[in-house]
């Protein structure tokens, strides 16, 4: 827009004999400044608002699932244990299950329940030593090594430590179908 | 680039000539700092939509989820402290924007002829302001918010034979719980942001019709007529920014904290309104008993009557404050009415044994561990245990209390009294309250 547009505005100079013309200008430089200064200084905060929790890491909880003592080498054990999760503001008492099997080198090792090839609970069979999933079939040994079926990898195993005689297990999740294990 | 993608739309949709006709708006006596309160207004209501919409990504309006909610807007979210700092201190700059607009109006006789279309859809939108003010104070659902609300709601029960009715219609029941919170927030960020925009438009639309009053003088108004733009947006911009800055400085400088989460049964808790409305809360303080349907709802009704209908009952055309010494009489009996009113409030809430929060704290663990079952504190509460009433002056060792507390037949062998498992930092509180149970301090009200 040009001055020319204005035909009733002042023209020459006003009160504080500073031309009209340098004046006008002033104010829109202004008007286009004021408003862009507060844009920026509130786009910043609110981007970070909006993007905070998107790019918050997961805590990391380990979850006490049993005594050490009580699991009897090769013979794989299903432990269920609640687990606190926090979306947010929300605090949520989450109940999952862990395969915990002591090694016959004396270590122990926890599996993700789920079958590493769609995600179906597997589950032990004791007679024939084995893991096996219900859905398509897979079988796994007692180390989670895949013995047969459409499994792409062995089963997932979580990391536990043994303090003061307690098994601690720190709960994920993987993506099922992959030929590696990938967390979610 | 830009300035073809510009000429395509303007060929089609004529834009030129759109924010000529919007920017040209002629102002007589020309621009002034004076006409700056309605845009200013304008700003605080926009900033208060925008942060508005950015807490909501966060809130949930149910008694379980608020006021965590709140908690982690405040705490958790990047900003969040800032963002709704903006809309704490937003809400109050909001009122303050909107009155200076009303008395610019008001001193001016800017109301009359042929503007009063717009002095009465400008009450409407301060009647919905408050609104918001009235539905927003809820929804953080700490102690404050609850019983704020109880009072308020309360007062419209004094209605006659509508009263109950009303209250229960504002509730949604019988009493102030989950149905009343997922309305207010529903009238909160739905219904009333839909009238007010409304009546904005409405408001920005009768103003383009009728025109700026200007001046009151006449003479001064044929002197020179000036276009909106530049001059009076520039002024309307810096004063905008003026308030926007300030409102930063507050939303950074001064938190706005959460009291306790709301608690029904604790009536202990005195809530305090938001300093817009204490001057009201101190005149309900003055007219006790049989007086008090007036001023809950007889004067307040006519109050807003009269406002709406103010330029018909102004009927003097003279809009020169020198020659309306009645409407400016009135008008200043009322603004010293609500400043002397709203001091004496102040005075007396500065004055009040401000308890230290801690303290307080203490105070209400007492009443939820239910304590006073068996101890007595002047005179209130079971006589089971030992009267708790000066219990500093023979205790006054906060490690004995923290014993006692957790083991009390360990200082106090055969001692009937329960252990108590709390927290560290609500048994620092506790023992604090009861550190503070001393002769010569006077009871702190509620116990």
């Amino acid at each position: 827009m040009t001055s020319s547009e204005h035909s009733c505005e002042p023209s020459g100079t006003n009160e504080g004999g500073i031309p009209a013309e340098p004046r006008r200008t002033f104010f829109i430089w202004m008007i286009r400044v004021i408003p862009s200064v507060m844009g920026i200084s509130l786009v910043i905060p609110l981007l970070g608002y909006v993007g905070s929790p998107a790019f918050k890491r997961r805590e990391e909880v380990w979850a006490a699932i049993g005594k050490a003592e009580d699991l009897v080498p090769n013979e794989p054990q299903e432990l269920e244990f609640s687990r606190t999760v926090k979306e947010g503001w929300r605090t949520a008492i989450a109940k999952k299950a862990v395969w915990a099997v002591k090694q016959s080198n004396g270590a122990v090792t926890a599996f993700s329940p789920m079958c590493p090839h769609l995600g179906c609970g597997y589950r032990w069979a004791a007679s024939a030593r084995q893991f096996q999933c219900p859905c398509h079939g897979s079988v796994y040994d007692v180390t989670g090594k895949v013995l047969a079926g459409p499994a792409p990898r062995p089963l997932d195993e979580l990391p536990i430590k043994i303090e003061n005689g307690q098994l601690l297990v720190l709960y994920k999740d993987f993506k099922s179908g992959l030929d590696h294990a990938v967390e979610l | 680039m830009l300035s073809t993608v510009y000429s395509w739309f303007d060929r089609r949709l004529r834009i030129q000539s759109l924010t000529r006709t919007l920017l040209d708006e002629p102002i007589p006596g020309g621009a002034s700092w004076v006409y700056v309160f309605g845009s200013a207004t304008l700003f605080l209501f926009c900033l208060q939509a925008l942060t508005g919409m950015f807490l909501a990504l966060y809130y949930v309006p149910s008694p379980d989820a608020a006021y965590d909610t709140v908690q982690y807007i405040q705490h958790e979210v990047q900003f969040g402290w800032f963002v709704r700092g903006l809309h704490h201190w937003g809400a109050s700059a909001v009122m303050v924007a909107v009155g200076l607009h009303l008395l610019q109006v008001y001193l001016y006789g800017a109301y009359k002829s042929p503007r009063e279309p717009m002095w009465i859809v400008g009450v409407a939108l301060l009647l919905l302001m408050m609104g918001f003010s009235f539905t927003g104070y809820l929804l953080p659902w700490d102690q404050n918010a609850y019983w704020a609300t109880q009072v308020g709601t309360n007062m419209v029960a004094s209605v006659p034979l509508v009263g109950d009715l009303l209250v229960r219609l504002l509730r949604g029941g019988a009493s102030l719980g989950a149905l009343t919170l997922s309305r207010f927030f529903a009238l909160h960020v739905l219904f009333l942001p839909a009238l007010i925009i409304g009546g904005i438009v409405l408001h920005l639309l009768i103003l383009r019709r009728v025109g700026p009053a200007g001046p009151w003088s006449e003479a001064r108004a044929q002197q020179r007529r000036e276009p909106f733009y530049p001059r009076q947006v520039f002024m309307d911009a810096v004063v905008i920014f003026a308030v926007f800055l300030l409102l930063c400085v507050l939303a950074v400088t001064i938190e706005f904290p959460l009291a306790d989460r709301a608690d029904p049964s604790d009536h202990s808790f005195t809530p305090i309104p938001e300093w817009y409305f204490l001057f009201f809360y101190q005149f309900l303080k003055y007219m006790g008993g049989p007086l008090e349907p007036l001023a809950t709802w007889v004067l307040p009704s006519l109050f807003v009557l009269g406002l709406l209908l103010w330029p018909f009952l102004d009927r003097n055309p003279e809009r020169r404050p020198a020659s309306r010494p009645m409407a400016l009489g009135a008008g200043a009996l009322f603004l010293v009415a609500v400043f002397v009113l709203l001091g004496i409030s102040l005075r007396n809430l500065h004055a009040m044994p401000k308890g230290e929060p801690f303290v307080a704290r203490g105070q209400t663990l007492f009443a939820q561990h239910h304590c006073a079952a068996c101890h007595r504190i002047h005179g209130e509460g079971g006589k089971i245990g030992p009267d708790l009433s000066y219990v500093a002056d023979r205790r006054p060792d906060r490690q004995w209390h923290v014993q006692h507390l957790q083991n009390p037949q360990s200082v106090s062998p055969g001692s009937v009294m329960p252990p108590f498992q709390l927290e560290e930092k609500d048994l620092a509180a506790l023992i604090s309250y009861l550190l503070s149970l001393k002769s010569g301090v006077p009871a702190t009200p509620g116990t």
